[in-house]
């Protein structure tokens, strides 16, 4: 237990101390955009790991709440922060459709419905010009030039994002959402209103997510409909974050989103420019096996699978040694 | 766990005090904003070698008054995003003088912003929506024309020699081909063509019949495509599956004029013309010397995004040259006192317009004659007679 309580305060402390020790800001970037992965994975994991409602369409949240953030700057002249407050809320508002939509159908037919609804919401996006100014994109004057502001938000929000979550699997609702996944029809006989925890957890889920995008509007100051609604970018990336850490997990997505972000660098820039250029066009090789090693050897991810690869390591080190 | 740690950390240390060791000493650092993986690719390879091939001489000849050229080119994967990540990173870790580069319009956009920001003069060589230069920035200038202006050679042939009455456009559904259609469109309602259809699609598709047949039962007098390098291949290879035969078929420059356009699209790709920004025949001194080099050294033939990215290393060099030193309001002021002959024609950032600091550059009509880009338009320069009217059937070999 002290153990425990030790490793925790270290971390607080890290987390805390990280961007006055480290300088540079393009590592504090990385960080950065980790820790806003780490929100965008947890609350996929809400719905997907722990409801068992798996989601091709995060994108969708993520863009209408970029969009929501982006809208105001362009359309009423308020600043982007406005977004903020109300991207989480407007996505929650899309969330409500979706489900009532997809929340229809089941498994498989659920994933495909959501994936559809992803690029139904981004050729809006592209389509509907006077109000998103379509392929043009919304381009912003960064409030801050300094990252400081920017990590201190993100973290609060992805701290924010994870003790919730934790404080909801370990009330009733938790429960309920992990009696959906094992088996609906049962806990429907419980007397157990699935539809209705479903769209809670899908709402909550929305929220987080609707948050990151806003924050990602006034952090990039950049977006486009191919950039937050991308299949490939955003809601493939929110699943192998939450596959690659630890699926029905607290803590799993958040070590996915600083596994893939990291990769995802290191290849882009050939190993920080230490290995040959070719490298950076395997990026999507490496992806690629790497979901299927983890699928394949470690079923429950890094953090879902962390005994077995303690046991692992521990093990080819005495042989070693 | 702790010894995980310990390694993690090890491993980190080692990471960060490589990076930082390769810092070359006695140069002067430029990066380079290119897609060199991705969908557009490939235009970031040519213009990264045309680039490389630019940076060699500039180095043999003395490089910038005794400093070495260091060129960090990064790859921006072709996404905004990226984009801007990747010149924060050049700003502040690699500290470079300037920022060089930008292909495609968004992805241009994005970094621009981000420069303007950081007080970083960009010169941007290959983006091309307007934006990029009407939004008042004071830090970025343009070699190459917007978008708008991407066209102007073909509307004199249009009115000069195929005097169309009806015009289809298709378009990419990106920031480069939304802008380029809704300006062509324009164009056409003033010269008084009468658009048929505007129809855009999306990128990386690979079935374009539905549209093509569209197109087929308008039966315009022309079909104007503002296109990347696979969709325009493959329009062209459909267009002659459904033996869609309109006047003339014309590329609004990007894929068209590329060479992996007419290996694509093979007979598909015969005399169809294109808006282009530059040729090697043109009578700029070294326009040919350096087709001919870049064909010797990379086995391809190089087209107007190779000559941007080329006369823009040029520009870059001459700037750092002249510059009283590398301070960026030094770099601005020699950038603003540009006033040199490249490949690319004569290169000087001037405020007209909306614009500022857009280099005025004329724009040219070529067509793919027997396997050949040849330079059709206007006529002072033609390297072959525009070949018109055509028989695409016969063409096409059916």
């Amino acid at each position: 237990m002290q153990k425990k309580t030790i490793f925790w305060g270290v971390l607080a402390v890290v987390a805390l101390a990280f961007p006055l020790v480290i300088r540079s800001p393009y590592y504090q970037h990385l960080v950065i955009i980790s820790l806003m992965w780490v929100i965008i994975g947890s609350s996929w994991n809400l719905l997907a790991g722990y409801t068992g409602q798996v989601s091709f369409g995060h994108a969708i949240f993520f863009g209408v709440g970029a969009y929501t953030a982006g809208l105001f700057p362009i359309h009423l002249g308020l600043s982007a922060w406005w977004g903020m407050l109300t991207g989480g809320i407007v996505s929650m508002l899309v969330a409500l459709f979706v489900g009532w939509v997809c929340f229809r159908l089941r498994g498989p037919y659920f994933a495909l419905a959501t994936l559809a609804g992803g690029e139904i919401v981004r050729l809006i996006a592209t389509n509907w010009e006077s109000l998103t100014e379509g392929m043009v994109g919304i381009l912003i004057i960064q409030t801050f030039k300094s990252k400081l502001p920017y990590y201190y938000i993100v973290l609060v929000l992805a701290v924010a994002c994870i003790l919730v979550i934790e404080r909801i699997m370990k009330s009733k609702w938790g429960y309920y959402f992990v009696s959906i996944r094992e088996d609906q029809d049962a806990a429907e006989s419980m007397g157990i209103n699935t539809t209705l925890y479903k769209n809670i957890s899908l709402l909550v889920s929305a929220f987080f997510t609707g948050m990151a995008g806003a924050f990602y509007m006034n952090y990039m100051a950049f977006i486009d409909p191919e950039v937050v609604f991308s299949l490939h970018f955003i809601s493939i990336m929110a699943i192998l974050v939450g596959i690659v850490g630890g699926v029905a997990t607290i803590w799993g997505p958040a070590v996915g989103a600083f596994i893939m972000v990291g990769l995802q660098e290191t290849f882009r820039s050939s190993f920080f420019g230490l290995a040959p250029k070719w490298i950076s066009q395997a990026h999507a090789l490496a992806f690629g096996l790497l979901v299927i090693f983890v699928i394949m050897y470690l079923p429950n991810g890094i953090v879902g699978d962390w005994a077995t690869i303690k046991r692992l390591v521990f093990r080819t080190r005495r042989t070693a040694g | 766990m702790k010894k995980a740690t310990v390694i993690f950390c090890i491993v980190f240390a080692i990471t960060l005090g490589l990076s930082g060791a390769v810092m070359a000493k006695g140069s002067v650092k430029v990066g380079i904003v290119l897609p060199t993986t991705g969908s557009l690719a490939k235009f970031g390879e040519i213009e990264r070698d045309a680039f490389l091939m630019a940076q060699e001489e500039i180095n043999a000849a003395g490089g910038i008054n005794g400093l070495k050229l260091e060129l960090l080119i990064e790859d921006t994967t072709g996404r905004p995003e990226v984009g801007r990540s990747v010149v924060e990173k050049l700003i502040t870790k690699d500290k470079v003088v300037m920022i060089g580069g930008g292909y495609s319009s968004s992805v241009t956009y994005a970094t621009a912003g981000v420069c303007q920001q950081n007080n970083m003069p960009f010169l941007v060589n290959t983006g091309s929506a307007d934006k990029i230069t009407t939004s008042g920035w004071t830090w970025i200038y343009r070699l190459n024309p917007p978008v708008s202006k991407y066209a102007s050679a073909v509307e004199s042939l249009l009115t000069q020699v195929i005097k169309p009455k009806t015009v289809a456009i298709l378009h990419e559904n990106s920031l480069f081909g939304t802008k380029g259609a809704k300006k062509f469109d324009k164009t056409c309602k003033k010269l008084g063509f009468k658009v048929v259809l505007k129809e855009g699609y999306e990128h990386g598709g690979i079935d374009f019949k539905p549209v093509l047949t569209r197109v087929k039962q308008k039966n315009p007098d022309i079909v104007y495509m503002i296109s990347y390098i696979m969709d325009a291949s493959l329009l062209m290879k459909q267009a002659k599956e459904l033996k869609l035969t309109p006047k003339m078929f014309i590329g609004g420059a990007a894929g068209f004029t590329m060479p992996e356009f007419k290996e694509n699209a093979g007979v598909a790709s015969n005399y169809v013309i294109s808006a282009t920004l530059w040729h090697q025949v043109l009578p700029f001194p070294g326009a040919m010397e350096f087709y001919k080099k870049f064909k010797a050294r990379f086995n391809k033939s190089v087209d107007y995004h190779g000559a941007e990215a080329y006369a823009a290393c040029y520009v870059i060099a001459d700037v750092l040259k002249r510059a009283k030193s590398f301070k960026n309001t030094d770099i601005k002021a020699a950038l603003d006192a540009t006033d040199m002959m490249t490949v690319f024609g004569p290169v000087k950032f001037t405020t007209w317009g909306k614009m500022k600091n857009q280099n005025k550059a004329a724009t040219y009509v070529v067509q793919w004659i027997d396997g050949k880009l040849e330079l059709v338009w206007p006529k002072e320069h033609a390297t072959k007679q525009f070949q018109y009217p055509i028989d695409w059937l016969k063409v096409w070999g059916y």
